[in-house]
């Protein structure tokens, strides 16, 4: 089989997964205990990552050289000047991306399977999430921008459909509404930036895009305008969907969707979408080196912000947001810095041990029955020792403490960014805070909640009893709840309980403790190779070790995780109260917790500086402009027209063959006398 | 003029040269007629019920299978009346689907029953015969035979609902005013001939190539009149009177039948004779063609709305349709004739999944074509809805679907010919046409079916749904496909009670295979572009 074919297949499978599970909803899922929604979804997902190693060993077998193949189903629309068509583009990196898309996703799919268990919208979630994955397997399949903005987009639709899933929760609506409108406004970035781009290219398509770049269609030497601006826009695009500063705040609110969600948005589709973006634009941003410029600034901003609030927050769900977007900073970073092979291996490495935080959180919300706050959680350690332990691997990688995957993709990134040189050491340094930072929310997180005095639901856990709600609530505003279509179900399922869950965590511990040993600083170079050709016309591609700076870069890593993780235990563990005492005590400590759980009052800036402007003038526009102009002239007008003119061809038609005939003998004469007037 | 010699006088009678594989498939065509009559006389009733229309769908099947036989062919037959080539071959393939389409469609009808089966299908193949005949016509006398063989069955296939008064009105109806357009068309070619002194659209187009011709009053004269006879077989604004009151007035299927493969066959002609054999005149007419193309979207758009019987909808929209085709035809370029054919494919698709839709719906509600009768489909009947949802958003030029492509393809055609503010009439009237499409999808989906609504009062809905009332979101707007699960096994009664008919699979398969062609050729629209360019080289006349 042809390489591309795989590739298709890949998007063959989700494709009619969501199609089977949709259509089929009622003897699928329809009663409660059915669950062949989840398996048929399931082994969708499976099917398309099993065509992914397929598509990965035969490109294998092509020499480095002609590793990018595109193939065309069919042409859209080929007139001149447009060449839109139905093309996907196969290559080390968009293979790379489906293998971990695929492969997490299927395992959050099988932990859904039990995690949904009971939930009357059982099958609706099913074919939601194979649409998210079709939907992102589209955006990183895509062999020309057309196809990539329609992945793109839909992917903006998939996860408003799932953020909103529980649709009668008013938390639920409005936070899948948010992310909805702030992705749109990624979506109009990405739009804009394909067109200043393809205005000089002239093509749609990637290679031929890249290859025009090349050959000087933004002009030689010196930054082009329009190029500029494309690569900015695309930024934008990036920072919508991967939920960088000032475009983040979709994000936390996110986690009102459901939990497996969460770790589908997180770990393996949408927030990667934009470091993918930027590391298949390189060939463009590479001519353009301030628009990187900007993509780093703001990378290395959004980790060290994200950092700060993960501190704060007390949702544990909400932790574990605001540390993806901290580490997808890191990516970002590192895509912008030429640091493509690093960054992607750390978005590989993040995908596993953030999946597994967020099923490991999901677990012990579980235990909760739905309860999220660190507040009220306490003591699972012995009750849940599966998923204690899982969570302790995930935080261990994201600390970045050797030696877990974390470890080796982050020092990675900050190592070609000190490389560069310059200014670039100020991000280089901002990083390490980050690290550290890291270390300390990780950490707290896990004390709060595992360590300490065990709470009423662990002990009943304990015990043998699950605890269970009497009446569901709202984790977010504490209003009762039912349990039917439209809010959760009745039934908690816990990691200890079922074996989805176990197995599909386990596989994602291992992938958390060994996926970072693929890349070891000078031993081997697995994914650099992998990469090579999907970059091998980058300047910037090819590391040049400085080895005192690994060792150092290393050892700082390894040091300021283990610095973090110790503080972590002297404040949550043995001084309980110390975070209070910081808190209340000193003026700086009060100020700074304020700005750390208001989360650097960016919803308040932006409500200032888009939304109340932006209703101020729509109101203003809607009392004047709209009634006055709009309804009255402009629709006022052409609609009585056409009433008018529907009422006078209704009159005409009065039924009666005389009438006809005489309007027919006056246009038969009205031609007639038109055309003697020509002669 | 006078001074032409008249060919008439010198001729000595002799048998043209007939080539029958060129006239093989209106052979099928008629000699299929000729069968299904026959069998239609046989008493039993499951012949004349089953093996009649199953007879005519081989008779159609026969004459596709020969159209593709000739498929590359390029030839005058007949010493040149008629000319087999592209145009000819792909508005065969056409018609033929069209016909298929109401073969099923009228297979349970009622106005077949009362017709006596064999008749209403001999007609119906006889119909089909004269449209061939017509799109193939390379001379006037052909085109004048083809249009008469054409309409006179349907004059009274619209009647053969008996006991209907609406169908006998609708029948005597179309006799009469067809009549006039048939008689003001003869006049036009008469004239025409004798202008010229041919009938032959070659040389017809030769003598007004050379000299004043083109501008002298006996040619213009006939010019018009064919103009006005071609616009009532198209049923083009101000000679669309009738459209309405006899698609309304004709049994469904009929209805579907005239809607589209009428129009085939009078663009059809319409190209034949314009853009062949008048093209030297084309500075005269074009504009004048150009301004009724702009009436005839106007009024057709404006007249459908508001509209509540289905079928009479769908008339002003086939009135509408006929002006945004006419602009392939102004502007007399190879790429106006492609529009206007791949318009006319798209054109058949979209309105044979409406019309098996409302045929579906007229014998299972009892509410006849009103749009009542498809209020709610969308949850009682989904197969049915797409295909009528799919097709209204077509009809109204929606992307991703064969419309839109078809629409898009006729504006770049009016653009490029110099009709820029034709282009701009065609978005202008689709615009307007969204204001009766659109409230039918609304109704399918938004709106309870009117055996719903009589239920919804006694249904108890579990605890804490929403319920209807209470602003339940349908499906489609994010409503609880859950909900349904949960009322599922409610039999769906009939609003009348009348006793529900059987399962109709025949107009459901129409209906989806139409929605299907729809929307593939709106996504994979280079098939139909590949088709339909071959036709446009067969006008080799620019």
């Amino acid at each position: 089989m042809a390489t591309t074919t795989y590739g298709w297949l890949v998007l063959l499978f989700p494709l009619l997964g969501t199609l089977a599970v949709g259509l089929g909803y009622r003897p699928l899922g329809g009663r409660a205990s059915n669950r062949a929604a989840g398996w048929i979804g399931t082994a969708a997902i499976f099917l398309a990552f099993l065509a992914a190693l397929g598509a990965l060993i035969s490109l294998q077998g092509h020499p480095p050289e002609h590793r990018q193949l595109v193939s065309s189903l069919w042409n859209y629309a080929a007139t001149v000047g447009l060449d839109a068509q139905m093309s996907i583009l196969v290559d080390p990196l968009s293979v790379f991306m489906i293998l971990v898309v695929t492969g997490v996703s299927t395992l959050i799919h099988l932990y859904s399977i039990s995690y949904m268990e009971g939930d009357r919208g059982f099958a609706r979630y099913f074919s939601y999430l194979n649409f998210f994955v079709f939907s992102m397997l589209l955006l990183v399949l895509a062999g020309n921008f057309l196809l990539l903005i329609v992945g793109w987009a839909f992917v903006g639709a998939a996860s408003y459909l799932l953020i909103s899933f529980w649709y009668r929760r008013t938390t639920a609506t409005r936070a899948g509404i948010k992310a909805f409108v702030i992705n749109v406004v990624g979506d109009v970035g990405l739009v804009l930036g394909t067109y200043f781009i393809f205005k000089h290219t002239g093509t749609l398509d990637f290679l031929k895009s890249f290859h025009a770049a090349g050959a000087g269609a933004f002009g030689h030497g010196g930054e082009n305008g329009d190029l500029v601006a494309g690569c900015v826009l695309l930024l934008v695009a990036a920072f919508a969907k991967s939920a960088q500063i000032p475009l983040h705040t979709w994000l936390p609110d996110a986690m009102e969707g459901p939990t497996p969600v969460s770790a589908l948005i997180h770990a393996a589709t949408m927030v990667t979408a934009g470091v993918y973006l930027i590391a298949r634009m390189h060939p463009l941003f590479e001519l353009v080196p301030s628009a990187q410029d900007v993509g780093a600034i703001v990378g290395a901003g959004t980790l060290l912000i994200a950092g700060t609030i993960g501190l704060a927050q007390t949702d544990i769900k909400r932790v574990i947001a605001y540390s993806t977007m901290s580490q997808i900073g890191y990516m970002i970073m590192g895509v912008s810095v030429g640091a493509y092979a690093a960054g992607l291996f750390h978005l590989m490495t993040h995908a596993f041990f953030k999946a597994l935080l967020f099923m490991a959180a999901g677990s012990i919300i579980g235990a909760m029955a739905g309860e999220q706050s660190l507040d009220r959680m306490g003591g699972f350690r012995k009750a849940m020792p599966f998923t204690y332990g899982c969570f302790v691997i995930g935080g261990l990688a994201l600390s970045g403490v050797p030696p877990f995957s974390g470890f080796f993709s982050k020092d990675d990134i900050l190592l070609v960014t000190a490389e560069r040189g310059g200014w670039h050491w100020a991000l280089y340094v901002m990083g390490y805070v980050g690290a550290l930072l890291t270390a300390v929310y990780t950490f707290r997180m896990i004390f709060r909640a595992f360590h300490g005095e065990p709470v009423a639901e662990a002990r009943e856990l304990e015990a043998g009893h699950p605890h269970h709600a009497e009446v569901g609530r709202n984790p977010a505003t504490g209003e009762e709840e039912d349990s039917d279509v439209g809010f959760p179900g009745p039934i908690h399922a816990i990691a200890e309980r079922a074996l989805p869950m176990r197995v599909a965590m386990g596989v994602l511990a291992l992938g958390a403790v060994g996926a970072g040993l693929v890349q070891i600083p000078k031993v081997d170079f697995v994914i650099d190779d992998f990469l090579r050709p999907s970059f091998a016309g980058s300047k910037l591609y090819e590391p040049h070790t400085r080895n005192g700076l690994l060792v150092f870069g290393l050892a700082l890593g390894t040091l300021l995780a283990l610095i973090g993780i110790a503080l972590a235990h002297r404040v949550w563990v043995a001084r309980p109260g110390t975070a209070t005492a910081i808190r209340t005590r000193t003026r700086a400590g009060r100020a700074l917790h304020e700005l750390f759980v208001n989360k650097w009052y960016f919803d308040e800036l932006i409500e200032l500086l888009v939304v109340r402007p932006g209703v101020a003038a729509g109101g203003f526009a809607r009392d004047t402009f709209e009634r006055l102009f709009v309804e009255e002239t402009l629709i006022g007008g052409p609609t009585g027209l056409v009433r008018a003119g529907s009422a006078a061809v209704r009159a005409a038609q009065s039924g009666f063959v005389r009438y006809y005939a005489a309007l027919l003998v006056l246009g038969v004469t009205g031609v007639g006398f038109y055309f003697l007037l020509q002669s | 003029m006078s001074t032409q010699a008249i060919p008439l006088a010198t001729a000595h009678l002799k048998g043209p040269h007939v080539d029958f594989a060129g006239l093989s498939p209106l052979i099928a065509l008629l000699g299929g007629a000729v069968l299904v009559l026959l069998l239609g006389l046989l008493g039993a009733r499951w012949i004349r019920s089953q093996a009649v229309p199953t007879l005519s769908l081989l008779a159609l099947a026969t004459a596709l299978g020969l159209t593709i036989w000739q498929w590359n062919a390029d030839k005058s037959i007949v010493s040149g009346a008629l000319r087999i080539d592209g145009l000819a071959l792909v508005l065969n393939v056409v018609l033929i689907a069209g016909g298929a389409c109401t073969v099923l469609l009228a297979w349970r009808s009622l106005a077949a029953r009362e017709a006596a089966h064999g008749e209403f299908h001999a007609l119906l193949l006889t119909s089909i015969a004269g449209m061939s005949l017509l799109a193939a016509a390379q001379n006037t006398v052909a085109l004048f035979v083809g249009l008469e063989l054409l309409s006179i069955p349907l004059y009274v296939l619209c009647a053969t609902k008996l006991r209907s008064e609406l169908s006998l009105e609708s029948g005597l109806k179309y006799l009469i005013v067809g009549s006039v357009g048939s008689a003001t068309l003869l006049y036009g070619l008469a004239m025409i001939y004798g202008a010229t002194g041919a009938t032959d659209f070659a040389s017809i187009a030769a003598s007004l190539s050379s000299g004043s011709l083109a501008s002298d009053p006996l040619t213009l004269t006939g010019i018009a009149l064919c103009v006005a006879g071609l616009c009532f077989k198209a049923s083009v604004a101000p000679f669309h009177q009738w459209t309405p009151d006899v698609y309304e007035g004709a049994p469904t299927p009929v209805t579907a039948f005239m809607a589209v493969a009428t129009k085939v066959a009078a663009l059809g002609v319409f190209l034949r004779l314009f853009d062949v054999a008048l093209i030297s005149a084309h500075a005269s007419w074009g504009p004048a063609v150009a301004v009724l193309a702009t009436i005839t979207i106007l009024v057709g758009n404006v007249g459908a709305l508001g509209q509540s019987s289905l079928k009479r909808m769908l008339a002003y929209s086939s009135v509408a349709q006929a002006g945004y085709m006419l602009a392939g035809v102004v502007v007399a370029t190879q790429l106006g004739v492609q529009a206007t054919v791949f318009y006319l494919a798209v054109y058949v698709a979209m309105n044979m999944a409406s019309f098996a839709v409302i045929v579906a719906r007229e014998r299972e509600t009892g509410l006849g074509d009103s749009i009542q009768a498809v209020a709610g489909l969308g949850r009682d009947r989904p197969l049915l809805a797409w295909p009528m949802t799919i097709s209204m958003l077509a009809l109204a030029g929606i992307p991703a679907t064969a419309g839109f492509i078809g629409k898009f393809y006729l504006i770049d055609a009016a653009v490029q010919g110099g009709y820029t503010w034709l282009g701009v009439v065609i978005v202008v009237g689709s615009m307007i046409s969204l204001g009766y499409y659109l409230p039918v999808v609304a109704a399918m989906w938004m709106r309870e079916s009117p055996a719903g609504e009589a239920q919804t009062g006694v249904q108890s809905l579990p605890i804490g749904a929403p319920s209807p009332e209470a602003g339940g979101l349908p499906a489609l707007a994010g409503g609880s496909p859950e909900l349904d699960a949960a009322s599922e096994g409610d039999a769906t009664t009939d609003a009348l009670g009348l006793s529900a008919p059987g399962p109709q699979p025949e107009v459901v398969l129409v209906a989806m295979l139409a929605g299907a062609a729809t929307i593939f050729f709106g996504v994979i629209p280079q098939p139909l572009f590949n088709l339909v360019h071959g036709a446009g080289s067969a006008l080799g006349l620019f």
